[in-house]
């Protein structure tokens, strides 16, 4: 039975996936198992995604099969056994932009592949970062900007960043649109990434 | 004599091609298609006339002609059949024929779109002008030359001006004697605003400025008929081809900000001088002007502020008409001459869109009617019962063929049809010159294509077991066109696949949500208005095949060219024009639709490929 979960996930087969989850749970299987078998769907998912099988309704379809999984699973889950997170990880799209289909999907490859994501949503002001920061001690912060406009926003959040004193404590990335090297370079961040799979491996490497 | 004529009649049909109004002479054995090419107007032919490619569909308003051949009984439902609607390629006249050559059909290779619907507007102009007949000054009635003029302007004409623009006041005295005392005098709300000799065309100035074209339009004031239009590339685009990236332009360097003005009214005034020349007038002679444009093109022209127009919550400087001098715009026509602003309506949707629905008259109907003008920005406005929502798309550049591996703008040699025909490619290419790439509406045909052939799946996904699909750089894509001598390999790669599903389904979740928000759905559409230079040439029917327009029977559509350039003129001839497009911006409810409810599903949703309903956020089947 091992593995069927992953398929039906990674196919997209939601009907099949809640329904092995059901009889999984009715078996007795450990909760905890189950999720790790529904992440490892999810991983191929992202994998095919990034490959260029699937695209933005599959990735979303996904999402969704794994969040209906979550919520069976839930209320059997040992409240002691908690997830093993890979680390914290903050992202959110930057003051003045509203765009975020593409942070949501860095969003969910940085869940899929094990991390922590605090998503501070759209149009937030630097003040919002550093105060998350604050909180959670999260070592990596995410900035994201579709227009060319937000470049300005990712500097200035940066440097907030910078002034509160927290510039050592955390790792920076900006991705979405038109970024390069240059605009790595203009904001004072420490990397940029061109698609969502970037940001993964930024944040492994950072950890 | 008698006989040849007759002989000529019996031979050759007249045929009307409308609604461009060319007439030509067709022989008995000749197609409609190859008579359209002999008098040099272009009809579409990807196939070579062998009704495979159902680009030349044409309607038979009146006039007999050939029986359907089989190829367009395949093409067309017999409903469409009795309509008239035949394939240009295959029909041959058998009388006098009278035709209706849809936009889509032709290949213009005029690419600066100027033409659009003529406008049947009233002519109630702004200005009005009057012939005087001044008496001389002499000792015995030494009274001082504006008096002389208001007073007999006034006296003859039952005027009350009072006013007199001071650049016509600082020639009055040498004008009026050169002209020996008799005048053409223009007014505009009781001020003199030129002076020109008896008897001179009052002549006035639309613009549309674009963010990638401006059209211009010379026209006669006094009947409202155009003398003369042409276009140009806003010479802007090299600060950027999108407004938000000249509007960082200018947030970068302050000095951007004047450049750009200067450099779009170089553009405006260099259009003014070339379309006088054209009609043996001089620019002094152009007594008004109106000029519409996109929100951030109207602020740079008359150096308000951007910045704030490309942040959140994209606020305008002002939204109401404007009515400045053309000497304070920098215009240079005639100097106390005004030029007017129509309205804006939100940060992202501007004066343009009003001309839209100013010159398509869809504001008064009660609708639901949709308006769309396709570009970078896609605007869309839903009009129902008086009432009109309006939302802006951020379709992104593919339909300029930006971010397309092999996309360009659709010049020369940019394919702009495309079919697939028993696994053989054929396009064409505008201007027919050898291909260099693909443009939009060669973009959203390949895609409809490749999805009817089964090589792109609903999800987008190129497939890899066909012949023409080949694996580049890790990267799937279709090959259109084989490398040879004189051109290189044109392909769709998977990216520009995905490039387009984006793009479209901005546009398909702007049309969708505005539905949704004034509680209709897809089949309460009576109409869909398409503006713009895109929306002219693309085919309508590969934009339902990918589910960029929703799913509707072909004459839903209506195809009007530069709608807002027409809405220009109008407003330049008619006074009733301009107040009724301050009448539709206030009736204008602007929605930030990404703030919609549904928004994020149904963007999802319509990524995909082909013909569906969606419904808050669900794809369905169509019936």
């Amino acid at each position: 039975m091992s593995g069927e979960l992953t398929k039906a996930i990674a196919e997209l087969e939601e009907e099949e996936a809640l329904k092995l989850t059901k009889e999984k749970l009715d078996h007795g299987e450990e909760p905890q198992l189950i999720l790790d078998e529904s992440r490892s769907g999810m991983e191929i998912v992202g994998k095919r995604f990034s490959e260029g099988t699937y695209f933005l309704p599959e990735l979303i379809f996904s999402a969704e099969i794994f969040k209906e999984i979550t919520e069976i699973v839930k209320p059997r889950l040992r409240k002691d056994v908690q997830t093993k997170r890979l680390g914290k990880v903050i992202i959110g799209t930057v003051a003045g932009d509203i765009h975020d289909i593409g942070k949501d999907i860095v969003v969910f490859m940085l869940d899929v592949n094990g991390f922590e994501v605090y998503d501070l949503g759209v149009d937030v002001p630097p003040k919002k970062f550093v105060e998350k920061i604050k909180e959670t001690n999260a070592p990596i912060v995410g900035l994201s900007g579709f227009l060319t406009l937000a470049f300005d926003s990712m500097k200035e959040t940066v440097d907030a960043i910078k002034a509160a004193g927290l510039r050592n404590k955390v790792k920076i990335m900006i991705g979405g649109g038109q970024i390069d090297e240059e605009i790595k370079k203009y904001t004072g961040s420490d990397a940029y990434g061109k698609d969502a799979m970037v940001a993964v491996s930024l944040a492994k490497a950072w950890l | 004599m008698t006989i040849i004529s007759d002989l000529d009649s019996l031979t050759n049909h007249i045929i009307d091609f409308e609604p461009i109004g060319r007439t030509g002479k067709c022989h008995d054995n000749e197609s409609i298609l190859a008579c359209a090419n002999r008098i040099g107007l272009g009809i579409s032919s990807v196939c070579g006339e062998r009704g495979t490619c159902h680009t030349c569909r044409i309607q038979i308003l009146s006039g007999i002609s050939s029986e359907p051949a089989p190829s367009e009984i395949e093409a067309f439902s017999p409903q469409e059949l009795a309509d008239g609607w035949r394939l240009a390629c295959q029909v041959y006249p058998h009388g006098n024929c009278r035709l209706n050559i849809p936009a889509e059909s032709m290949t213009t290779a005029q690419r600066l779109q100027v033409e659009g619907l003529e406008a049947t507007v009233t002519p109630e102009p702004v200005i009005k002008a009057y012939h005087l007949r001044l008496s001389v000054p002499s000792l015995d009635d030494p009274q001082a030359d504006a008096d002389r003029f208001l007073e007999t302007l006034n006296r003859k004409y039952g005027q009350h001006c009072t006013r007199i623009d001071i650049d016509v006041l600082r020639t009055i005295s040498s004008r009026l004697r050169a002209l020996n005392w008799e005048c053409h005098a223009t007014v505009r709300n009781e001020e003199v605003i030129a002076i020109g000799p008896w008897p001179s065309r009052q002549l006035g100035l639309a613009i549309d400025l674009g963010t990638t074209k401006i059209a211009g339009y010379l026209v006669d004031l006094s009947n409202g008929r155009t003398l003369a239009s042409q276009g140009l590339i806003n010479p802007q685009v090299s600060y950027g081809d999108d407004i938000i990236s000249r509007i960082s332009a200018v947030i970068k360097s302050p000095d951007s900000g004047a450049t750009l003005k200067r450099l779009a009214l170089e553009a405006l005034n260099a259009l003014a001088v070339s379309l006088c020349a054209g009609i043996g007038a001089k620019v002094e002679e152009i007594v008004d002007a109106v000029v519409v444009g996109n929100t951030a093109m109207h602020h740079l022209l008359l150096g308000l502020s951007v910045e704030q127009l490309a942040l959140s919550p994209f606020t305008p400087v002002v939204r109401h008409a404007l009515d400045i001098k053309a000497r304070e715009a920098g215009l240079h026509i005639a100097s106390g001459a005004f030029v007017h602003f129509l309205p804006n309506i939100a940060g992202f949707i501007g004066a343009d869109h009003i001309g839209v629905l100013l010159a398509t008259g869809i504001s008064s109907m009660e609708g639901p009617v949709i308006a769309l003008d396709i570009g970078t920005n896609t605007e869309l406005s839903l009009v129902n019962n008086g009432k009109i929502m309006a939302v802006s798309c951020a379709s992104g550049p593919a339909f300029e063929g930006g971010h397309i591996k092999h996309g360009m703008r659709a010049t020369r040699g940019a394919i702009e049809r495309f079919r697939i025909k028993n696994n053989e490619v054929q396009y064409q290419t505008v201007d027919e010159a050898p291909p260099v790439g693909i443009c939009g509406s060669g973009i959203v045909d390949t895609i409809a294509q490749l999805y009817l052939a089964r090589i792109v799946d609903e999800r987008g996904r190129i497939k890899a077991d066909h012949p023409r699909v080949r694996t580049d750089n890790n990267e799937r894509e279709f090959v259109l066109v084989d490398k040879q001598k004189r051109h290189p390999t044109i392909t769709i790669t998977q990216r520009d696949v995905r490039e387009l599903q984006l793009a479209k389904a901005a546009i398909r979740t702007g049309i969708q949500l505005l539905l949704e928000m004034n509680g209709f759905s897809e089949k309460h559409i009576e109409q869909v208005v398409i503006a713009g230079a895109f929306g002219s040439y693309i085919d309508i029917s590969s934009a339902v095949t990918i589910g960029l327009l929703p799913s509707l029977p072909l004459h839903f559509f209506r195809q009007v060219g530069n709608a807002a350039g027409m809405g220009a003129k109008m407003a330049l001839v008619s006074l009733a024009k301009r107040k009724e497009a301050q009448d539709i911006a206030s009736r204008t409810h602007y929605v930030e639709l990404t703030s919609a409810p549904n928004f994020k599903q149904t963007f999802i949703e319509t990524n995909r490929i082909g013909r569906y309903r969606i419904n808050h956020g669900r794809k369905e089947e169509l019936d």
